[in-house]
């Protein structure tokens, strides 16, 4: 069930009001658990299955950890399980890729035989979000949940359950064990949050997706001009697609009561690759940060090992994003980039003097350059664009006009709201004239059809 | 990622310092009292943009217009269209090609016919290619409201009856005209697989004129693609520039040649024809039917005349079936019909349409008809 979709708002439009008459009572948990299993039962009646399996398994492991059982076996049992999960339902058909590929290289006859499971949706999210608790009880950081169905709540709650933004339990479980006060400000809230989600996603993502789908599906059909103006506009669908779906899970949280923390804070107009991984998927950034980055030394021992950990992580974060080489090539780049930069960008001269706006260009296009391996549909594909792009001629690129405005409108917008002409942005009148003209937008350009948010693949 | 060691939490993020970071990336924060201004804004550009447009598009239709083929789709114009009809004639004509004239040019259909013989009445048709009864019910149902208390020629089609395909009864999807007019989702349609988050919003939609006004939009002035899909394919014009406000001419000549169903190379087919008690089509004209009567509008159904000449001598006793099992039925709720003689086979194009001389027969016996002058000469 798609956020933009009719179905979801006649979902919403019977769980919402029923959970503000329960929320004070005892049924609010179970009521909001059932709502949670019919959203993700809505994809595919068996994916709540695999959801109960892997909550009861995290649950389990944290009751016996404090009932004395042996605390590394428990969270390990956890980790392992989450792991398996993913390895079984999203890497096992790629590991089966590779193994073939060695064995055929070495000339043996056999071959692994090549599983060809469908990959539940959010099951790289509900699984990391799972292991915030169990890692987090094991550290002592977060106590133990006693009520089963409240957990089993928190791992599941539907807002964020098919790609996040990744909760930590400390932040959730708290909110969940509290009676949501819910006032005429929050449903505002929630709605203006909703309102620019839809936005991003139906009018701009899949707007943007015609022009870039047609590129990419046969990228030596075209040249440079093109295939840079589809990249681009590929940074920009991409950003519009998954900042848009979590505008929409914070703004139906916020409604039903419950806090999400921001997730994309205008990454493009990050000034170095740091600074970007701090304004892009904020949770997962912060999700590797807290529980690979920092376990593995963080950059607390030494130069060398800080540079090798801040690249394995970026490494482990492409393959999170999928299991094909092109992932991992993705992830690569971005960390030898910002192994690359980051003394660069302590410099004076890049912090003081170098022109913000040049740092700005020079992320985003760096980040483009990596985007090109993240959407190309085969590491071949990637290679011939990125040889296309620099080799080509520029050609007569057809990108329309009105895409490039509103890619400008977005970006000219977002400086503004950052700059200290900001408070414009506030005027009542300036925020009503830009809401109404959304409504109109969705109303009269969207497309009509429901288009899967990208990040659902992962 | 590197910097994530150190970096603050978002929430503690340097920007955190606004309260509106901590909200959101964008100023959009509005309050109650702001949302309902965007909302009046927004409904008001919903009733007022399609009402100022149906005034400032040009649009005369003659007195023998018909839907343009290429608006089949553009229920915007029909419900327009019903609107004139319902200033203008004094009786209007429902149904699918038949009523439309899929061989015959606009001045050559029914309603041209009964134009040009009664000289006391004047007659619109609101045919519309393609309109089996499901779908009928739908057009007449959401976009015909402005025709009620007309008088109405309804024209039945047993065509829509003739196999358990074209009845909708197949289990097999099969993709068939006008699925946005159909019952999305009661009575079942068997061959009717749309995903269910795609026909709640065709039947929300329905109640949305504002969604019919940009498909009409897009249908008239950007080749029947939606806007987003026209700019990637005319990247470098103005969508705005294509208004041009003036609505495609409706064609002049007929759709196919006016040769006769044998000269086409037919044959005599043996149908498969439904039970009256199974069909579901046979169901929704009845309930069409049944609605114009209760939106106090006086209806006559013209029964045919379907080609029996193509129909195989082991399936007529199916069709009388069909045919008798209608007569009954409007009997019974005091619909007046009118069954129009079989036409020489060489006036038929096919199994169901006349050619130019058949609508010309059809049309003096219908005003000649018993029917016709008890019920319409009043």
């Amino acid at each position: 069930m798609l956020f933009q979709s009719w179905a979801f708002l006649i979902f919403f439009a019977i769980v919402f009001p029923f959970h503000l008459l329960v929320k004070g009572a005892r049924l609010r948990i179970p009521c909001l658990l059932i709502a949670n299993y019919a959203f993700y039962g809505f994809w595919n009646p068996l994916y709540p299955l695999l959801l109960l399996y892997a909550t009861t398994v995290d649950y389990l492991a944290v009751a016996w950890m404090s009932r004395g059982g042996p605390k590394k076996l428990c969270v390990g049992l956890s980790v392992v399980n989450g792991l398996t999960l993913l390895a079984f339902f999203k890497y096992a058909a790629f590991i089966a890729d590779n193994v073939n590929l060695l064995l055929a290289k070495f000339g043996m006859a056999w071959s692994a035989p090549r599983p060809d499971f469908v990959l539940p949706v959010g099951i790289s999210f509900y699984v990391f979000q799972s292991l915030t608790y169990t890692i987090d009880c094991y550290r002592g950081q977060v106590e133990r949940e006693t009520s089963f169905w409240r957990y089993a709540a928190f791992v599941s709650l539907f807002p964020q359950i098919c790609a996040g933004p990744i909760q930590r339990a400390r932040e959730l479980l708290p909110q969940l064990r509290e009676t949501p006060r819910i006032g005429g400000r929050d449903v505002a809230d929630g709605a203006s949050l909703f309102i620019v989600g839809l936005f991003k996603k139906v009018a701009l993502a899949d707007y943007f997706s015609l022009y870039v789908d047609e590129v990419y599906s046969m990228p030596g059909e075209y040249q440079a001009g093109t295939l840079m103006l589809a990249t681009f506009a590929f940074a920009w669908q991409l950003y519009f697609d998954f900042s848009g779906y979590t505008d929409m899970a914070r703004g139906v949280a916020r409604m039903m009561g419950l806090r999400y923390g921001l997730n994309f804070n205008n990454p493009y107009l990050a000034t170095g690759l740091g600074e970007f991984w701090q304004r892009w998927h904020i949770s997962l950034s912060n999700w590797f940060r807290d529980y690979l980055y920092i376990p593995l030394g963080g950059n607390r021992k030494g130069n060398l090992r800080t540079y090798i950990n801040m690249f394995l992580t970026m490494v482990i974060s492409g393959l999170w994003h999928g299991a094909s080489w092109n992932y991992v090539i993705w992830g690569a780049l971005h960390g030898a980039g910002r192994v690359c930069t980051r003394e660069l960008e302590r410099t004076n001269f890049y912090r003081s003097r170098l022109p913000k706006i040049v740092k700005q260009l020079f992320t985003f296009v760096f980040v483009c350059f990596c985007w090109i391996f993240f959407r190309a549909e085969t590491f071949a594909d990637a290679r011939l664009i990125v040889s296309r792009i620099f080799a080509s001629g520029f050609g007569e690129p057809k990108f329309p006009l009105l895409m490039a405005g509103l890619a400008l409108s977005v970006w000219a917008y977002q400086f503004v709201h950052e700059s200290r002409f900001s408070l414009w942005l506030q005027f009542a009148p300036v925020k009503v004239a830009l809401t109404a003209a959304m409504l109109i937008y969705i109303a009269v350009f969207a497309r009509t059809g429901n288009q899967a948010f990208i990040y659902f693949q992962f | 990622m590197s910097q994530a060691h150190k970096a603050p939490s978002p929430s503690q993020s340097k920007d955190s310092g606004k309260s509106e970071d901590a909200f959101s990336s964008n100023s959009v924060r509005l309050s109650g009292r702001q949302w309902f201004a965007a909302l009046v804004v927004f409904a008001a550009f919903c009733v007022l943009v399609p009402a100022a447009w149906s005034r400032a598009e040009h649009f005369a239709p003659g007195r023998d217009y018909r839907v343009p083929y290429s608006m089949s789709d553009d229920y915007w114009h029909y419900a327009r269209l019903c609107r004139r009809a319902r200033e203008r004639e004094d009786v209007v004509l429902i149904g699918d090609s038949v009523v439309w004239g899929e061989y015959v040019s606009p001045d050559k259909t029914l309603s041209a016919h009964l134009n040009a013989l009664d000289g006391k009445r004047t007659y619109a048709n609101l045919g519309v290619d393609g309109t089996h009864p499901a779908a009928m019910l739908g057009l007449v149902r959401y976009y015909g409201r402005a025709i009620s208390g007309r008088r109405v020629l309804l024209h039945f089609n047993p065509l829509w009856m003739t196999s358990p395909r074209v009845d909708l009864q197949t289990e097999k999807e099969f993709r068939f005209n006008h699925s946005k007019l159909v019952p999305q989702f009661f009575p079942r349609i068997p061959c009717f697989k749309d995903p269910y988050p795609n026909r709640i919003g065709t039947a929300i939609g329905r109640y949305m004129p504002v969604r019919a006004w940009v498909n009409h939009v897009s249908l008239v002035y950007l080749d029947n693609s939606d806007p987003a899909s026209w700019t990637i394919n005319n990247p470098l014009t103005s969508p705005i520039g294509m208004l041009t406000m003036n609505l495609p001419e409706p064609e002049t000549a007929p759709r196919h040649e006016q040769i006769s169903w044998t000269e086409r190379g037919m044959k005599p087919s043996n149908f498969e024809w439904v039970s009256p008690e199974m069909s579901l089509q046979l169901m929704f004209f009845k309930q069409t039917a049944e609605l114009l009567l209760s939106r106090g509008n006086r209806v006559l159904v013209i029964l045919g005349p379907f080609n029996e000449h193509a129909i195989a001598a082991e399936s007529k006793a199916g069709y009388g079936r069909i045919i008798e099992g209608m007569r009954q039925w409007l009997d019974k709720k005091g619909i007046p019909s009118f069954a129009p003689p079989l036409l020489p086979s060489e006036q038929y194009g096919d199994s169901s349409h006349p050619l130019y001389e058949g609508y010309s027969i059809m049309a003096k016996g219908l005003l000649e008809s018993e029917a016709f002058r008890r019920e319409f000469q009043q």
